[in-house]
């Protein structure tokens, strides 16, 4: 079993105290807690303005887990990809954003899209799942 | 000016032939600037009693839609220790309520929101709980 741990950690000075969250997961299997996820996709790539891509060329397995991680190292604040999943909008990620989220990706419609706002945006991505459709040639 | 971070780091010893680590931190901006983000929900911790989306109730309102100007930055986390116990968050503005996230027992998420749309969550198991926060610029 692979062992892959996903840690965030959340610090502010908002309050009149300081804030600080942790929190920690092992990204497993669907339904369970003993069987990690053993399979990823990982790319670092420039995402051009004027068309809407599928950030996920293969389909993750109906009923399996995937966990995505995603973040725009564009440098210029103004910057921006929007995120849509099954065609609605999820999120916007600007320029040093980034996300993560436990998802059930299970078909093309469910995938993740994503388009490039303000210019050419560079992109990395993560994905951790159990299973995926490969797309035949 | 107050600063929020946010950090996350993603590693394996195993899955791969060599070590993954991945760590990387972002500030907490409002939006196209440099400057910190000033409002939150605070951290909150409720039990969703509700096994389905709709109108049934139980279910827990994780942020309503333009609360906060772009982008509320929403921070989720499943409580639940018992494998299958799942937290499905949906989009409770658009028709149908889609979902969009589902997360099993301690998976957490942190997602950049577009802030026009009301997340609510349901779980698989009566009661789940559920921590989450949302973080942004009040409007």
């Amino acid at each position: 079993m692979a062992t892959t741990t996903a840690a965030v950690t959340l610090t502010s000075d908002l309050m009149s105290t300081n804030m600080s969250v942790s929190a920690t997961t092992t990204c497993m299997k669907a339904g369970t807690t003993a069987d990690g996820l053993d399979q990823m996709e990982y790319g670092y790539v420039d995402l051009p303005t004027g068309d809407e891509y599928d950030l996920i060329a293969s389909t993750p397995t109906a009923g399996k887990a995937s966990k995505l991680y995603l973040k725009n190292h564009s440098t210029d604040e103004t910057y921006f990809i929007a995120i849509t999943q099954n065609a609605q909008a999820i999120g916007k990620l600007y320029g040093g954003d980034w996300m993560f989220i436990p998802a059930d990706f299970h078909d093309a419609a469910g995938d993740i899209a994503i388009t490039a706002n303000g210019g050419t945006n560079k992109i990395c991505y993560a994905l951790f799942h159990e299973g995926t459709a490969l797309v035949t040639t | 000016m107050p600063t929020t971070t946010a950090t996350v780091i993603l590693s394996s010893a195993d899955l791969l032939s060599d070590e993954l680590s991945l760590s990387t931190t972002m500030t907490l901006t409002k939006t196209t600037t440099s400057t910190g983000i000033e409002d939150t929900t605070g951290l909150n911790r409720k039990k969703i009693t509700s096994t389905a989306k709709g109108t049934a109730s139980g279910q827990v309102t994780l942020y309503t839609a333009d609360d906060f100007a772009a982008i509320p930055y929403l921070y989720i986390k499943n409580l639940a220790t018992t494998a299958g116990h799942r937290i499905h968050i949906y989009d409770n503005t658009t028709s149908g309520d889609p979902l969009q996230f589902q997360l099993d027992a301690g998976d957490w998420g942190f997602i950049p929101m577009h802030g026009d749309k009301t997340y609510k969550a349901y779980a698989t198991n009566n009661p789940t709980s559920i921590e989450f926060m949302v973080m942004g610029q009040d409007q």
